[in-house]
């Protein structure tokens, strides 16, 4: 009796310890595969972003699940930082969100390589996502081994911000889109000879370097993806060198300053430490709702820079390959897409709208803020060239080499010319792995 | 034996019961012997069940899983290739970032084990005095380790040491010139040093319960003698201390290599990959490069490197480590 019963005793005890580790793991799981008892499917849902974002989404998902009684979205969000880190560990389990924010250029092209996305084309095709008259040149960024991977959730572009009141204090005149590299420069040196701050932030080496070498003529990647895209280390070797000179003049600030900044709240232009700031159109509500500041938003300098600029999806709206409620997540893309609700939240957080009517809906009542983007994404929509989409898979891996490089020459611990070449070496050993 | 004592005590039963019932006992308690013990291992192994379960699946099958795909390329989303030994060709070949985070890691460990250490036995030896309300500093004092692990921690101290943080206030408040701290690569590494040595916590536990153990009666006998405290301190508490000391040595070095979460919070490995330690990159390299068997073979080589560290601290031992039993 007693031995049957420890026996039996100690197997309920551990049939009770492995359901109870199971059920927790099923309890998140349910996020995935769904279904409360009365129906309703549930999806989930992820994205990176500021904490206005991170409200706004959630507001918005509550509006969705107003209408779509027979859904429900969880939730997960970060800042940029790390998303992409938790993003490759739930592809390795299969188990990545129904819909995800997914991110142009070479995380798209990764994703694509390992057809972790799902074809969105059908939904477009009988209409579960409504993307009439959508420009194709939009629609086609969401598109990689012929397969419509991603709908863009609004357009975006590079975009140099400025605050009017400091230059205004320095007697400097506010830059028009004409402006040079050289009147960049100056103006930075006259601001921080004037008003002892810094005359500009320093220039984040892996969107603005592209930028750079597209004003110049080149690429950062050739066609098809197999190697860098110029031919003369000379480039990289002056765009180090110009931002060398800011840093060494205290013009700019070194990394040791940039490394305290841990989000676009504690950023330089916002607390007026610093005129000018090259970052995405979309954070302007960021920037905005941080800031007391009078910002502007201008194209970057260079007197080429109709070549350098672009228009680019500020991201995209994806549905992994393994989600089971497909056709919900479509819906909701649709919903993000077409409802003036969206865009009455968030503004242009997550872009300009990529669909007209919404565009023009919204114009009537448009935030100061949000009309200065709406503005400024059409200067930049007369003013730019096509986009490059040649990133290889492991481009993130050489952009994150560009960057320690850059570190290292702002740090005075490698000489520009150095670094261009090391850049080189290093970008060439990883793209022939 | 045992068959004789079931006999004796099968007797008063069998004048009550029948005759063949007896016999038949003894017969089924022949075989039942054996498997009774099977029994009781049965019942033991299903009570330690939840733990072998986990063990198998969670521990020692992702480990050598991971040993097979430190020889592939895996890539976390497609499935892994043979590539034999190619990635451990490229961290000892081709990978200057590798050996600048080996380099990094052996310095923080170097010096930061040691400095938590000596921390702990100071703070040990001071609290082995104290006699009214010791819990309490112990507790006060064990703190910082039980929450020093956490992100919470590390976020404070990338506060503290901020260019606008505590620390720099305090500088500026007593005139002093202020600092950089994690800006700087020559002192960011410090900062995460002196996070390491703050958590002396498990190890002065340790240390203290060593204290406890050495018989008061050796320090009687010294003071007799003529021995003041700094001389008891380096004859008798010391020698007798040392096992306790290879124990903690032994122990904090392992987790001195291992660190993550100071280098990830507080300056994400920068700058210029000055704080960039071991697991850090290690890290990277998985899930920002999605270069799973380049970081499985990384982890290969730290478990034998720690591997042969602990080798070699206990080779040593036989030369400064003192233990009671041997010497009487």
């Amino acid at each position: 009796m007693k031995k049957n019963f420890l026996r039996s005793m100690s197997i309920g005890l551990a049939l009770v310890v492995l359901a109870s580790g199971c059920s927790s793991d099923s309890d998140e799981a349910t996020g995935e595969t769904g279904g409360d008892g009365d129906g309703q499917v549930e999806l989930r849902m992820t994205w990176w972003g500021s904490q206005s974002r991170h409200d706004q989404t959630q507001e918005i998902i509550k509006k969705f699940e107003e209408e779509n009684p027979d859904i429900k979205i969880n939730s997960e969000f970060t800042g940029f930082d790390g998303y992409f880190e938790k993003m490759a560990a739930q592809a390795a389990g299969n188990n990545l969100p129904d819909i995800m924010q997914q991110n142009f250029g070479e995380y798209l092209n990764q994703y694509a390589d390992k057809n972790l996305l799902a074809d969105l084309t059908e939904f477009v095709e009988d209409g579960t996502i409504n993307v009439e008259g959508v420009s194709d040149t939009i629609m086609d960024s969401g598109v990689k081994n012929e397969q419509m991977l991603g709908i863009p959730t609004g357009t975006n572009a590079l975009t140099a911000f400025y605050n009017v009141d400091m230059l205004e204090q320095a007697g400097v005149e506010a830059p028009d889109e004409n402006w040079t590299w050289e009147e960049y420069i100056d103006i930075a040196k006259t601001v921080h000879e004037e008003t002892g701050k810094y005359g500009t932030r320093l220039m984040e080496p892996n969107n603005l370097f592209e930028y750079y070498l597209r004003e110049k003529g080149h690429k950062l990647f050739n066609e098809d993806g197999t190697a860098l895209g110029y031919e003369d280390d000379q480039l990289l070797e002056d765009y180090f060198t110009m931002n060398k000179e800011l840093v060494d003049a205290e013009v700019a600030p070194g990394y040791d300053t940039i490394a305290q900044i841990k989000g676009v709240e504690d950023e330089l232009i916002v607390h007026g430490d610093a005129p000018f700031d090259f970052r995405w159109s979309n954070q302007a509500t960021a920037l905005d709702s941080a800031s007391d500041q009078n910002l502007e938003m201008t194209l970057l300098p260079g007197s080429n820079n109709t070549e350098g600029m672009y228009l680019k999806p500020a991201m995209l709206w994806s549905i992994s390959e393994n989600s089971e409620h497909k056709e919900e997540a479509a819906r909701f893309i649709d919903f993000f897409t077409n409802s003036i609700e969206v865009y009455e939240i968030s503004g242009s957080d997550r872009g300009v709208p990529i669909k007209e009517e919404i565009r023009e809906e919204m114009s009537a009542e448009l935030s100061e803020t949000d009309q200065k983007v709406f503005d400024y994404i059409e200067l930049v929509t007369e003013n730019s060239s096509a986009i490059d989409s040649n990133f290889p898979g492991q481009s993130s891996e050489i952009l994150a080499t560009l960057q320690e490089i850059d570190e290292l020459v702002m740090y005075g611990e490698m000489t520009p010319a150095d670094g261009a070449a090391d850049f080189r070496a290093k970008a060439e050993a990883i793209l022939a792995r | 034996m045992v068959r004789k004592r079931s006999e004796q005590f099968s007797e008063p039963g069998s004048e009550v019961a029948s005759k063949p019932k007896p016999v038949n006992q003894i017969k089924s308690l022949m075989p039942n012997k054996k498997r009774k013990s099977d029994n009781h291992n049965f019942t033991g192994y299903m009570f330690i069940s939840p733990f072998l379960i986990g063990f198998f699946l969670l521990t020692l099958y992702p480990i050598l899983y991971s040993l097979y795909l430190s020889f592939t390329d895996y890539d976390l989303m497609s499935s892994p290739n043979w590539i034999g030994l190619d990635n451990y060709r490229r961290m000892f070949t081709g990978d200057a970032t590798f050996w600048k985070s080996m380099e990094v890691t052996t310095m923080y460990a170097g010096v930061a084990v040691p400095i938590r250490l000596v921390f702990a036995l100071l703070v040990a030896l001071a609290l082995n005095k104290i006699v009214e309300a010791a819990g309490w500093y112990r507790t006060l004092l064990y703190l910082p380790s039980v929450v020093g692990g956490s992100i919470a921690v590390s976020i404070m101290w990338r506060q503290l040491f901020g260019n606008d943080g505590a620390v720099n206030s305090f500088l500026a408040m007593l005139g002093l010139p202020t600092h950089s701290w994690l800006g700087d690569p020559a002192t960011a590494i410090w900062t995460l040093i002196v996070l390491y040595g703050w958590q002396f916590g498990s190890s002065m536990l340790i240390f203290l319960a060593g204290l406890r153990n050495i018989p008061k009666t050796y320090y009687e006998a010294s003071s007799v003698d003529g021995a003041g405290p700094i001389k008891q301190f380096f004859i008798i508490t010391l020698p007798l201390l040392t096992p306790v000391i290879l124990f903690n040595t032994i122990m904090q070095v392992i987790q001195g290599f291992m660190a993550f979460t100071p280098s990830f919070v507080v300056t994400n490995g920068g700058p210029v990959n000055s704080t960039l330690l071991y697991v850090l990159y290690m890290y990277q390299r998985a899930f920002e490069y999605f270069d799973m068997g380049y970081a499985s073979a990384m982890a290969w080589f730290m478990l034998i490197i720690i591997a042969i560290l602990t080798g070699v601290i206990f080779k040593s031992s036989q030369y400064w480590v003192h233990y009671e039993s041997d010497s009487k």
